[in-house]
């Protein structure tokens, strides 16, 4: 999952939340492929944002899923509190999920 | 070069309290704090003062714009900024935005996170609809005020107690053992100096220590636990290399189970693309 400026958003892309426009309005669902009319229309309507499936953009501060996995073993290094290291497996199951591609 | 925490302390304070080596507040706050403070004075009139100084007005917009918020409509007007932020948000805006214009250039990983921080507060407080969460967001944004200011106004005792935090110190002691009290206290202190009001005050103090809150346990949770999973996640940067210490009352206290954090985790990760997006435009302008 990647939320993108509507300038990085390209007809292919499929929506992983619902998109808004300006007023909070829903334009569309989740899962949609987005096609260029609809772009056009996000376009008219306002939208800044959307979230979209994968990782279908490359940013220049992105970690990949790897670098994730290992930032994430150095930054609980040592942790033994049960809390705290059910929540680290949350974080891991939230980076399998980002970069995951649905069918 | 032995240090008496307790005379420091007091050093410390003096200077804090003449804000000696801060940034001077821009001089349309001393007239906005007259005008919030006398009842006659309308909404209209107190945009319209904010609205002639072109600098600040732009500054407000753009951070009533940012996901921090995450208000779905554009703000576009300093009076709609006034009715979704409210004014007690706004005057802070205002206040602090020469320091923020300086710990964006300076310290970028620190920025990072307190934004993080702030985005993060707004969704739990979104959660648990309590009162005026753009108030909890405000708090986020500004829990590690007092690092900023021990970098900015304290530059050689900064350094020491980095250096101090390198060797292995625990980064709260090393604060205490440099400056006789921690960025909370630092933070909580010049918020008082400004007149902030007091649920965002002990929301601040109380961030690393609960037991600090009289009236504002809730608050402060929330910052303690955002904090907690904005270093969890990995956004951003503090002097915590690893994930600082949770206090497990923040459950009970906020009355949250894990899949509740999850969800809150969950809605977090896109906010925190816009805040990306947010600091990379913002470093733009810098060049």
């Amino acid at each position: 999952m990647q939320r993108l400026p509507l300038s990085f958003i390209r007809p292919g892309m499929r929506t992983y939340e619902e998109v808004l426009d300006s007023q909070g309005r829903v334009l569309c669902g989740k899962g949609i492929e987005i096609t260029e009319e609809m772009l056009k229309r996000f376009q008219d309507l306002g939208v800044s944002y959307i979230t979209v499936e994968g990782t279908p953009v490359k940013l220049p501060w992105e970690k990949s899923l790897d670098e994730e996995l290992q930032a994430l073993e150095e930054r609980f290094k040592g942790v033994e509190d049960e809390t705290l290291l059910q929540i680290k497996e949350i974080i891991k199951e939230l980076l399998f999920e980002k970069f995951k591609i649905k069918e | 070069m032995i240090i008496d925490p307790a005379e420091k302390r007091k050093e410390v304070k003096k200077k804090l309290r003449k804000l000696e080596g801060l940034p001077t507040l821009p001089p349309v706050v001393q007239k906005l704090i007259l005008m919030v403070e006398d009842e006659r004075t309308s909404l209209n009139q107190i945009a319209e003062v904010i609205e002639k100084d072109q600098v600040i007005t732009t500054k407000v917009l753009r951070l009533a714009n940012s996901a921090f918020y995450g208000f779905p409509k554009k703000v576009s007007t300093v009076t709609q900024a006034m009715m979704l932020l409210g004014i007690n948000v706004l005057k802070i805006l205002i206040m602090t935005s020469s320091i923020f214009d300086i710990i964006h250039k300076e310290d970028v990983g620190l920025w990072e996170h307190s934004i993080g921080v702030a985005a993060c507060s707004k969704i739990i407080a979104e959660r648990l609809e309590i009162k005026e969460t753009q108030e909890i967001a405000t708090a986020g944004l500004l829990h590690d005020l007092g690092r900023v200011i021990e970098k900015v106004a304290f530059a050689e005792d900064y350094k020491n107690l980095i250096k101090l935090i390198q060797e292995g110190k625990d980064p709260l002691e090393a604060e205490k053992a440099v400056l006789g009290l921690d960025h909370a206290e630092i933070g909580a202190f010049i918020m008082t100096q400004w007149n902030i009001p007091e649920r965002l005050i002990e929301a601040v103090l109380a961030h690393h220590n609960l037991q600090l809150t009289k009236k504002y346990k809730q608050e402060a949770a929330i910052i303690h636990l955002a904090n907690f999973l904005v270093h969890a996640r990995g956004y951003g940067e503090t002097p915590y290399k690893s994930v600082p210490p949770l206090n497990s009352e923040v459950f009970k206290i906020l009355k949250l189970s894990f899949p509740e954090i999850k969800e809150i985790l969950f809605n977090l990760e896109p906010r925190l693309y816009e805040l990306k997006f947010f600091t990379e435009e913002l470093k733009r302008e810098l060049v």
